[in-house]
């Protein structure tokens, strides 16, 4: 592979020092002295049986030491190549070229061996997803002491044992001493993310990559590893590369941006140049695509309609031009370079410069929503009508799900519950969406499988559109129930039979609901205008749509037979960005018009947020708190809301810097040892705090789900809402130990 | 760990009880030895017939229940496995044919392990160059060609090499030579001559399963997510797979154990009949044919402990490799 690579590597030189020239970049040879980590037009190509794809097409940066750099971009833009490049770990296939310098060394071309003196030692990563990075036949200790006898074959081993503990102490694993020799498959995502960076560490790096490292986690979970890789940074000086496509993450850790599209680099800059003076029309786009957590916003979001390219066919013009709304004639004759945006470099962090020939008419007073066509807010007819005059859609009282735990092979012993979902009461309105929010594992999907079930044996009782799941629970009642309540699931391709045509798809439904022929097939055209796709690609199969287009299938098939309540469970997880706002968008106009009721299930708070009227927070199989979306987001009572907004990054550099954290310890308990009071108080940063005669009220009673307490004669009257939350010390102080907040970055 | 394998010991015995239990009553519902005896000059009275095989425990006036509890307390009180319609006792014949049989193939076990497993890593880091696309197609071969033609065809190949050399270097059948002279050394030769043929037939057959599994599951975890984290860490490529992958992927191969030690002993009585070595297989196929109830059950019997063996050992060997097991 090396002679071929600096074969490649030395026929593009000229032409190399040539772009930078124009370019405005340095040459090869003049990166600042201080930088630990310089690239210059970084290229990687793949021989494939479709033709060669140029995943990476010109990267340059600096990295100096203690700087971040966080590269974002969505799925396929060449993240993961850049880094995997730098660190060598791209497949022999991979033609490489372009010059990755380490301290002013060259690793281009060094050989699998020669390499190896820099992996692991002052060129170290953290992978994406921690459950399948360590090698699950051997302990963790031996694997950070693998990494240290590598790199220092003379360390004894009392000394690699203790250092190993150390750095386990130093991202935070509670009892390092003991936990050393506990297997990979003891230890939960978070934990093994601590690993792995401890791993990474172990060497004193100066370059640590981190691609994606939070992105597999519950959203407590991810702020307690970008706490400890804000540590490990501050132990190791190192500089630090932060891949990721989620720009809350990266804004409150980054100096510099670099925003990736096609393989290229297209807009680059301080962390405060990208968010608040973005000069590209994709940048900007995927700013105004992304919800916010910490404002009730009163605008759509920036959908950016359309599909990245195929990078087997170089674009000719901007690689931007097919979705760009800006796109003119001139976009398309040679693709724009990288020119510097007119302003001062105040830290000496990354020159601004956006790849863009209208760069110059982008300026802060352009609004982005009126580029991309952002469509109005959507007015529903139910809006004006108070929310207790209208007719309840869902109601769930007391509805309970409790797994018995069982041991043994033949005999099965019950050793213990699991209380997957413990007491759950709601009711959904007509026209208004309600989400249950909250970690992994602590019973949302459970939650639908029961309102799915619709059984009269079920522990509680299931209300949808007026019929009882314990009245009756016949075929009929069933399929009754049926059209009042579908479905829309997580993954838009697993969802779909990749064999049936989008009209075969569509039309299952309406003839199981008896409708003629004719008919189907004018709704069917209604439902793909309804659901914003071309009527005439109806006998497409799946595989020919994007995965945004395929999850608009999937809403227009939940909403083929009229129902009245629409059940989302994860609707735009598996979705990038800028696609997920289309969608979002899309089902808000739904409810609207249609004057739809959505039940919906979602980890990421700031979707919840954008497209919900109403909340209830999730722990352990119970609501912790419940009401208005409004309400409970900017006045959260619980310890455990305030904990779980806390932790959402928010794409807004100045407020992430300075906001204080919330770090919950530890990870969520499994529901089999729910203690007997508040099942919260093992992670309580309120509980941790009280002294302990008050203490004592939260292990022994339960606290129940209640609205504000009446406020005391001459106290300010609380505002009208129907929050209501199940702590005993909504306005305790919070453990000092759990507040986090970095002033300076 | 004692206490789980004895745990797991204890389930397979029951196992085995109730898999024998069940062979005996469809023996003794089907098989039907007076027939036989029927075809035999002069043929003998009905009379003649039950009387004989009343004295050897085999009443065909018994209901199936009344001989199976019979049979079943010969076995419990004096491990007495009953007799042949011919008179002979299961037991003695027995412990004669279970020696050959695991003589003929407990090194033919051992070398398709090990032979299957080495060359499964060897292809698998030759990954399409010509010596893994040899070695992985011939396997596949094994994989189709019945198991007897195999045989017979290596037979032939040795008949071949001793009339070429003009000296009888291999026996192609039996498993020793009746009343040879001589010292230990000529016995031992002797011996070999007789293996040779045998072990290598069943073994070039037998591997080729290991092989592909071996080179599969290594493949599926050389590019594991867990590979590239010991690679970041600065082991080279080849260490990172000998030390993180390999180990992983013996996992599944271990626990495939449990089914091939059974399968070379069921697929056995080929190999058996082939090169006229009189052991278990052999055995089974004549008990059937010669209406043998008691000989049928034993080698049944023998099977379900074969198997059993193969499933502790495959448990044994993945508690070795895979920690995750050991905790539970
Ligand atoms: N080994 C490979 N062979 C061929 N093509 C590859 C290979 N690895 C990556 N690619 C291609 O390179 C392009 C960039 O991929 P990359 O993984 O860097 O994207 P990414 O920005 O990290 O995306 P994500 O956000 O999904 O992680 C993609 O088109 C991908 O299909
Ligand atoms: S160059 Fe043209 S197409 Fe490309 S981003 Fe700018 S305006 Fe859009
Ligand atoms: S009741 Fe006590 S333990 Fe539970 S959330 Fe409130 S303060 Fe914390
Ligand atoms: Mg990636």
């Amino acid at each position: 592979m090396s002679s071929e690579m600096t074969a490649s590597a030395e026929s593009s030189t000229l032409s190399t020092a040539e772009r930078l020239r124009v370019a405005g970049l340095h040459a090869p040879d003049d990166a600042p002295a201080d930088a630990v980590l310089s690239i210059r037009d970084l290229n990687v190509r793949f021989n494939t049986e479709n033709g060669v794809v140029h995943a990476v097409r010109g990267i340059d940066f600096d990295l100096r030491a203690g700087r971040t750099l966080g590269i974002v971009g969505e799925s396929g833009s060449g993240k993961s190549v850049t880094s995997m490049a730098v660190m060598g770990l791209l497949p022999e296939t991979a033609e490489i070229s372009g010059s990755v310098r380490l301290n002013g060394k060259e690793l281009l071309g060094l050989s699998d061996k020669a390499m190896c003196r820099h992996r692991g030692n002052d060129l170290a990563m953290v992978f994406q997803d921690p459950l399948s990075s360590l090698t699950p036949v051997y302990t963790v200790g031996n694997q950070i002491i693998e990494a240290l006898t590598v790199h220092n074959p003379t360390m004894t081993k009392r000394a690699k044992e203790a250092r190993a503990v150390e750095l386990l102490a130093l991202v935070g694993i509670p009892s390092p001493k003991d936990r050393f020799k506990a297997f990979p498959h003891e230890f939960s995502g978070g934990m093994r993310q601590r690993v792995m960076i401890a791993i990474a560490i172990a060497n004193n790096p100066r370059v640590l990559i981190a691609d994606e490292p939070t992105t597999a986690l519950d959203v407590t979970i991810q702020a307690q590893v970008l706490e400890v890789l804000h540590t490990a940074q501050e132990e190791t000086g190192a500089a630090v590369v932060m891949i990721t496509h989620d720009l809350g993450v990266v804004a409150g850790m980054a100096d510099d941006i670099m925003v990736m599209y096609a393989g290229k680099p297209v807009e680059t800059g301080s962390v405060d140049d990208i968010y608040y003076n973005p000069r590209m029309p994709y940048t900007m786009g995927l700013l105004g695509a992304v919800p916010r957590v910490d404002i009730a916003e009163k605008t759509s979001l920036v959908p950016i309609e359309g599909i990245p390219p195929n990078l087997v066919h170089t674009p000719t013009g901007c690689s931007f031009a097919p979705r760009c709304p800006l796109a003119s004639d001139s976009c398309l004759q040679g693709e724009p370079e990288l020119w510097a945006v007119a302003g001062e470099n105040l830290d000496g962090g990354m020159p601004h410069k956006a790849a863009c020939i209208k760069t110059d008419s982008l300026g802060l007073e352009v609004d982005v929503h009126e580029i991309f066509r952002a469509p109005a807010v959507p007015v529903s007819r139910f809006d004006a009508i108070p929310r207790e005059e209208r007719r309840t859609v869902l109601e769930l009282r007391d509805v309970k799900k409790h797994f018995p735990l069982l041991k043994g092979a033949l005999l099965k012993r019950r050793i213990g519950t699991v209380k997957a979902v413990d007491g759950l009461s709601f009711d959904i309105r007509e026209g208004e969406c309600f989400s249950i929010v909250g970690e992994s594992g602590c019973g949302k999907t459970t939650t639908l499988l029961e309102i799915m079930e619709f059984h009269k044996d079920q522990d509680g009782e299931v209300v949808i559109g007026g019929l009882s799941n314990k009245e009756a629970s016949d075929a009929r009642t069933k399929s009754a129930m049926r059209k009042e309540l579908q479905m829309v699931f997580q993954d838009p391709t697993g969802a779909l039979d990749p064999r049936f045509t989008v009209f075969e798809v569509l039309s299952e439904p309406l003839e199981n609901a008896g409708m003629a022929k004719a008919q189907i097939r004018k709704r069917i055209m209604e439902l793909m205008e309804l659901v914003g796709l071309q009527p005439d690609h109806v006998n497409r199969f799946p595989n020919q749509f994007s995965g945004g287009q395929r999850q608009r299938i999937g809403i227009a098939r939940a909403l083929a037979v009229n129902p009245k309540l629409v059940v989302l469970d994860e609707p735009v997880s598996a979705l990038d960005v800028s696609v997920q706002a289309g969608v979002i968008n899309l089902l808000d106009k739904l409810r609207a018009e249609l004057g739809l009721s959505y039940l919906m299930v979602a980890h990421d708070l700031s979707v919840v947020r954008h497209i919900s009227n109403r909340v209830a927070v999730m722990y352990l199989g119970k609501i912790v708190e419940i009401g208005d979306v409004d309400a409970v987001f900017d006045n959260p009572r619980h310890p455990y809301t305030r904990a779980l907004l806390s932790a959402i990054p928010v794409p807004d550099p100045a407020l992430e810097r300075t906001r204080e954290r919330i770090i919950l310890e530890g990870d969520l308990p499994s529901p089999l040892d729910a203690p007997a009071g508040c099942n919260f108080a093992t992670r309580c940063p309120v509980f941790a705090a009280l002294p302990p005669a008050r203490q004592e009220k939260c292990l022994t009673l339960e606290p129940p789900l209640e609205p504000l307490p009446a406020p005391g004669p001459g106290g300010t009257p609380a505002p009208p809402t129907d929050q209501q939350f199940a702590c005993f010390y909504p306005d305790g102080e919070l453990d000092a130990d759990a507040l986090v907040v970095h002033e300076t970055n | 760990m004692l206490r789980y394998l004895a745990k797991r010991a204890l389930t397979y015995a029951f196992m085995i009880f109730l898999t024998t239990t069940a062979g005996y009553f469809l023996a003794v519902s089907t098989l039907k030895p007076a027939l036989l005896e029927q075809e035999r000059i002069p043929r003998p009275t009905p009379e003649q017939v039950a009387n004989s095989f009343r004295l050897k425990g085999l009443d065909p006036d018994l209901s199936p229940w009344e001989r199976y509890v019979d049979w079943l307390t010969g076995i419990l009180t004096r491990w007495d496995w009953g007799r042949s319609p011919n008179g002979a006792f299961i037991n003695a014949e027995f412990g004669d044919r279970v020696w050959i049989s695991t003589r003929l193939f407990l090194a033919s076990i051992i070398l398709t392990l090990i032979i299957g497993v080495a060359l499964g890593v060897y292809t698998a880091a030759r990954q399409y160059k010509a010596s893994d696309r040899v070695i992985t197609s011939y396997s596949y071969l094994v994989y189709i060609v019945p198991a007897p033609i195999a045989y017979f065809l290596v037979q032939l190949g040795a008949i071949n090499i001793n009339e070429t050399v003009g000296e009888r270097l291999f026996f192609v059948t039996g498993i020793s030579t009746p009343g040879l002279e001589g010292d230990g050394w000529a016995q031992f030769i002797d011996m070999l001559a007789h293996y040779a043929v045998p072990t290598f037939a069943i073994t070039i057959v037998g591997w080729g399963t290991y092989q592909i599994a071996q080179r599969q599951y290594l493949l599926d975890n050389v590019n594991a997510d867990f590979v590239r984290t010991a690679r970041a860490k600065g082991l080279t490529r080849n260490q990172a797979i000998t030390r993180h992958a390999l180990r992983v992927s013996f996992i599944p191969v271990a626990q495939s154990i449990a089914f091939t030690i059974p399968a070379i002993f069921a697929g056995g009585f080929f190999a058996e009949k082939i090169f006229a070595w009189h052991g278990v297989g052999s055995w089974s196929i004549d008990a059937i044919s010669l209406q043998d109830v008691n000989a049928a059950t034993a080698t049944l019997a023998y099977g379900s402990v074969i198997f059993a063996i193969g499933a502790i050992l495959a448990d044994f060997a993945t508690t070795l490799v895979d920690p995750r097991v050991r905790v539970q």
